[in-house]
């Protein structure tokens, strides 16, 4: 299949790729760039794990084909953290035992991110709902929710 | 304040910042350089016979390496379905090509004859006579016949006597019981004490009722995955997301033939598990064929789809049900009649059918359980396997007795729970367990007492009891220069586990839970561990980790005595350093001064060693209470509060205990309300999240945990295990909730808006 020329901006750092255009963002991401911190868990959108943030808005990277996102900003779980600084939602996440297996955590911490970032004074029960295209298996979301609620209060408190 | 400075603490845990960070490797995270990638071949069909499998069109297609089927397995252990598949998605070959695109159409390429066969889907359909058979030789009489052939059976071994009359007599009755022939039959158990005839006779109140319990997932998030890497020399690396790296080691050799010391499994970081990440067939047999054929490392990694084609999923069945009370209050006799869908292979939990015991003085108690073959997919453990299904209809029937005799459920099942002394029916007497103090704090913390419930709204209790298990672990703890120590072990990490061990050595060395860290090693390097299921891991790793832990503290002592020039009686190792005990002025020696002194001593370094395989576990509890609002117009449940309490024995780390308490009610919670794996004639219709809903953070309030501790005498500090108890009632809470909102219980799970609907209008409500 005749590859096509992309250029994705992921963490800040550019890749001047060659890619087949079937390929997900997801794959480029794992495969290609090999950044594996981003979880394939139903390749069908429906379970969160492969959240990205694509120029500010959550997205499930096996929903968008790699070629598309070419010129976008693209923020993984691997470039949150800064200056060896966790992130305060990743700094919830640990805080409140929000994680078990942690496989969906990347994709939760994500889509908590830019769920804060957009509007970080939701409800216990916005949030709930907001959150309602991740899934967990193992917590049951009830520290998940601790943790969304601890970090959005830290982010509102230090922009203010 | 506690008599513990970090066992009993809320710490972050030992993986945090890998968890949080993407820098955890899974088992699709591992890429060896030139990786290629494995795809199964599976039946289209649910029931068919192969005619032939023609592989020429995909062996021809650019990428392709290999293709294998059931004649290149050399020991010729079954790892493809060769003259007949039995499900849907049953595997018949494998394919390895440079990119994953390739192999999935090389898979499509792969031309299979089939000749269709009838379909059972239904356990009470595949019993019958008239049902397709998948196997030939399982025909089983039912209790009844079973009782009659076993006495003929006794006769006609006494040789010494005649018993022809009495045998053509109790043939004569064997007549009765024609329809109690069951066929598909792959397992049975059957367990008796006392008379259920007697004990019913002598009942005020007996309920009977039959409850259907689906077939579900466990729906890990990372589905299974492995990478196989086969040497020129025959050696065989493999990384596997599994509970248990030595169980898949030696089910390798043993489906394969390869020597064990040939095999090297490395445990990747495991992305759920519930009990069904054991199995050896499923991925990590056909990559390590697929390397060997092609000398390239392979990955075989399942789709979503795949995972609920031919994952091992939990059993459904049908259990008929009946209790027996007297009219204040005293349970005297239940029998259980249970058929478990067990799919084509037998394997289903049925010895869990005894659980509808529970946790109560029943004097005469009758079980049968049967296990089905039906055209699926094998079952595997999910949490607690099998108890959830039982106690469904065991605590769903208690509240029907309860209400018959006009008793609260709480006080109903107080009443009648064992108590520290009593005879339990395995032999010997019960341990102090915390049921009723579990029950009870329940109940307070919901405000059982003096509940409230509005229009249509509703509440439930039930409980649910499990025992930890237990096997084989060894574990070592090195003392470093600097003070700090290092856990080298082969267990998996079952969320949070590795964090219990180091709280429990750090505790033993009374050093800051900081200064100890820990390495889980792979099957070549590490020590045996017992695989990461049946709520094992804290107990056993527990225990093997306090004996390393002791060892060390042993020779720190020792290294201390020869430093400080007085007897190993003398002192006593506190806060990182060994002191001597009253010694004016204080004379200390700290852990890292003695780690170096240690170097240069003719016994050497500070290695501690533990290795345990077993003491007997307590049993425990998890009690549950649900509040609930059903909307008569759309069938609706909402949930509006549900609180789980447990006795955890001893809580290493309250945050960890919670977490597991929190999503094991979950588990339940869309067990009884939303989750089923549905079949046709063509196999499982839903496969995908789409139509096999489970729940999300919108579904559920916060779900309130209380930790109970009743200490268990030989787990770590009194810990139990407490992974599976949790899931154990809620699929019972459940229902009792509903039947409170709505006046009419639902027996066939699960409760979805639906049958809610419908119950109403048949009882009269509603349009």
């Amino acid at each position: 299949m005749a590859k096509h020329p992309v250029t994705l901006t992921v963490n800040g750092d550019e890749h001047d790729l060659l890619i087949e255009p079937r390929k997900t963002l997801l794959a480029v991401l794992r495969d290609t760039i090999g950044l594996t911190g981003t979880k394939e868990g139903c390749s069908t959108g429906d379970c969160g794990a492969c959240t990205v943030i694509v120029d500010g808005k959550a997205v499930t990277s096996c929903m968008v084909l790699g070629v598309t996102a070419s010129g976008k900003e693209i923020t993984t779980i691997e470039g949150l953290a800064s200056d060896g600084e966790l992130h305060p939602v990743q700094q919830a996440f640990i805080d409140t035992g929000g994680y078990q297996c942690g496989f969906c955590t990347p994709g939760f911490i994500m889509a908590s991110k830019a769920l804060i970032d957009e509007n970080p004074d939701r409800t216990e029960e916005e949030f709930r709902h907001a959150l309602g295209g991740n899934i967990c298996r193992c917590t049951g979301y009830t520290k998940i929710l601790e943790a969304v609620l601890q970090a959005a209060e830290e982010i509102r408190t230090t922009v203010k | 304040m506690s008599e513990y400075s970090v066992v009993g603490q809320k710490v972050a845990r030992v993986d945090a910042v890998e968890k949080v960070t993407g820098a955890a490797q899974y088992g699709a995270d591992v890429h060896p350089p030139g990786m290629l990638y494995g795809k199964i071949v599976r039946s289209k069909h649910a029931h068919a016979n192969i005619r032939s499998i023609d592989t020429s069109e995909a062996e021809k297609l650019p990428g392709v390496r290999a293709i294998i089927t059931q004649d290149d397995v050399p020991s010729g252990r079954r790892v493809f379905a060769t003259d007949k598949v039995l499900y849907l998605g049953e595997p018949l070959a494998a394919v390895a090509a440079t990119d994953p695109d390739t192999a999935e159409e090389a898979a499509e390429l792969i031309n299979i004859d089939y000749e269709v066969l009838p379909v059972v889907q239904d356990v009470m359909e595949s019993i019958k006579p008239s049902a397709p058979r998948l196997h030939s030789d399982d025909t089983k009489d039912g209790p009844s016949r079973r009782e009659i052939t076993g006495q003929i059976r006794q006769l006609s071994r006494d040789k010494e006597n005649d018993h022809s009359d009495e045998i053509s007599k109790l043939e004569a009755e064997l007549e009765k019981y024609t329809d109690e022939v069951y066929y598909n039959i792959s397992a049975e158990s059957h367990s008796e004490a006392g008379d259920v005839e007697k004990g019913f006779a002598e009942s005020d109140v007996v309920v009977e009722d039959t409850y259907v319990i689906p077939r579900v997932h466990q729906t890990y998030m990372e589905p299974h995955v492995s990478v196989a890497s086969a040497d020129s020399s025959g050696k065989v690396t493999v990384w596997a997301s599994t509970q248990g790296p030595f169980a898949i080691r030696s089910g390798i050799a043993g489906t394969l033939g390869i020597p064990l010391t040939q095999i090297n499994v490395i445990g990747t970081t495991m992305g759920g598990g519930f009990g069904g990440r054991f199995g050896v067939i499923i991925t990590h047999v056909p990559a390590v064929l697929l390397s060997q054929k092609t000398g390239r490392p392979v990955r075989v990694q399942m789709t979503r789809e795949e995972e609920f084609i031919d994952g091992r999923p939990a059993p459904g069945c049908v259990i008929k049900l009946k209790t027996g009370a007297a009219k204040d209050g005293r349970i005297l006799a239940r029998q259980a009649l249970a058929f478990w869908d067990s799919g084509s292979v037998s394997g289903a939990s049925i010895g869990s059918t005894i659980r509808v015991r529970g946790v109560y003085k029943i004097p005469n108690l009758k079980v049968d359980a049967y296990g089905v073959h039906t055209n699926k997919s094998g079952t595997a453990a999910y949490r607690a396997p099998g108890a959830p299904q039982a106690i469904f209809a065991g605590e769903s029937q208690l509240d029907e007795i309860a209400e018959r005799i006009g008793m609260d459920p709480v006080e109903f099942r107080l009443m009648n729970m064992r108590e520290e002394g009593d005879e339990v029916p395995a032999g010997g007497s019960e341990p102090k367990v915390g049921y009723k103090e579990t029950l009870e704090a329940v109940a307070d913390a919901a405000g059982w007492w003096d509940r409230e419930a509005g229009e249509n709204q509703g509440w439930g209790v039930a409980v649910g009891d499990w025992t930890n298990g237990c096997g084989p672990g060894g574990v070592y703890v090195s003392v470093h220069e600097d003070g700090s120590a290092r856990i080298f072990h082969g267990s998996m990490d079952i969320t949070g586990t590795d964090t219990a061990i180091t709280q429990i050595i750090a505790e033993i060395l009374t050093v800051p839970y900081e200064s100890v860290t820990i390495r889980r090693g792979d099957t070549d390097s590490a020590p045996y561990s017992t695989g990461s299921g049946g709520s094992v891991v804290t107990f056993t790793m527990g225990n093997t980790a306090k004996l390393a832990a002791e060892d060390a503290h042993q020779r720190i002592l020792e290294l201390a005595s020869e430093r400080l020039n007085t007897n190993v009686e003398n002192l006593e190792l506190k806060e990182g350093a060994v002191h001597v005990v009253s010694a004016e002025p204080p004379k200390s020696i700290s852990l890292g001064e003695l780690a170096a002194y240690s170097l240069s001593t003719t016994g050497g370094p500070i290695v501690g060693k533990g290795s345990f395989a077993r003491q007997p576990s307590t049993p425990a509890l998890a009690a549950q209470i649900a509040k609930v609002e059903v909307d008569p117009e759309t069938g609706r449940t909402r949930v509006l509060k549900l609180i789980a309490s447990q006795d955890v024995g001893f809580a290493i780390n309250p945050m960890a205990v919670e977490g597991q308490i929190e999503g094991g009610t979950v588990q339940g919670y869309a067990w009884a309300m939303m989750e089923e794996m549905q079949y046709n004639e063509n196999g499982n219709v839903n496969p995908g999240f789409v139509d096999y809903r489970v729940p999300t953070s919108a579904d559920l309030p916060t779900v309130e945990s209380v930790i109970v501790e009743v200490p268990a005498p030989n787990g770590p500090y009194g810990a139990k295990g407490v992974g599976e108890p949790p899931i154990t009632p809620t699929l019972a809470t459940m229902a009792n909730a509903v039947k409170d909102a709505i006046g009419i219980r639902i027996n066939e799970l699960p409760i979805k808006p639906e049958k809610v609907v419908d119950a109403l209008k048949s009882n009269g409500h509603g349009a």
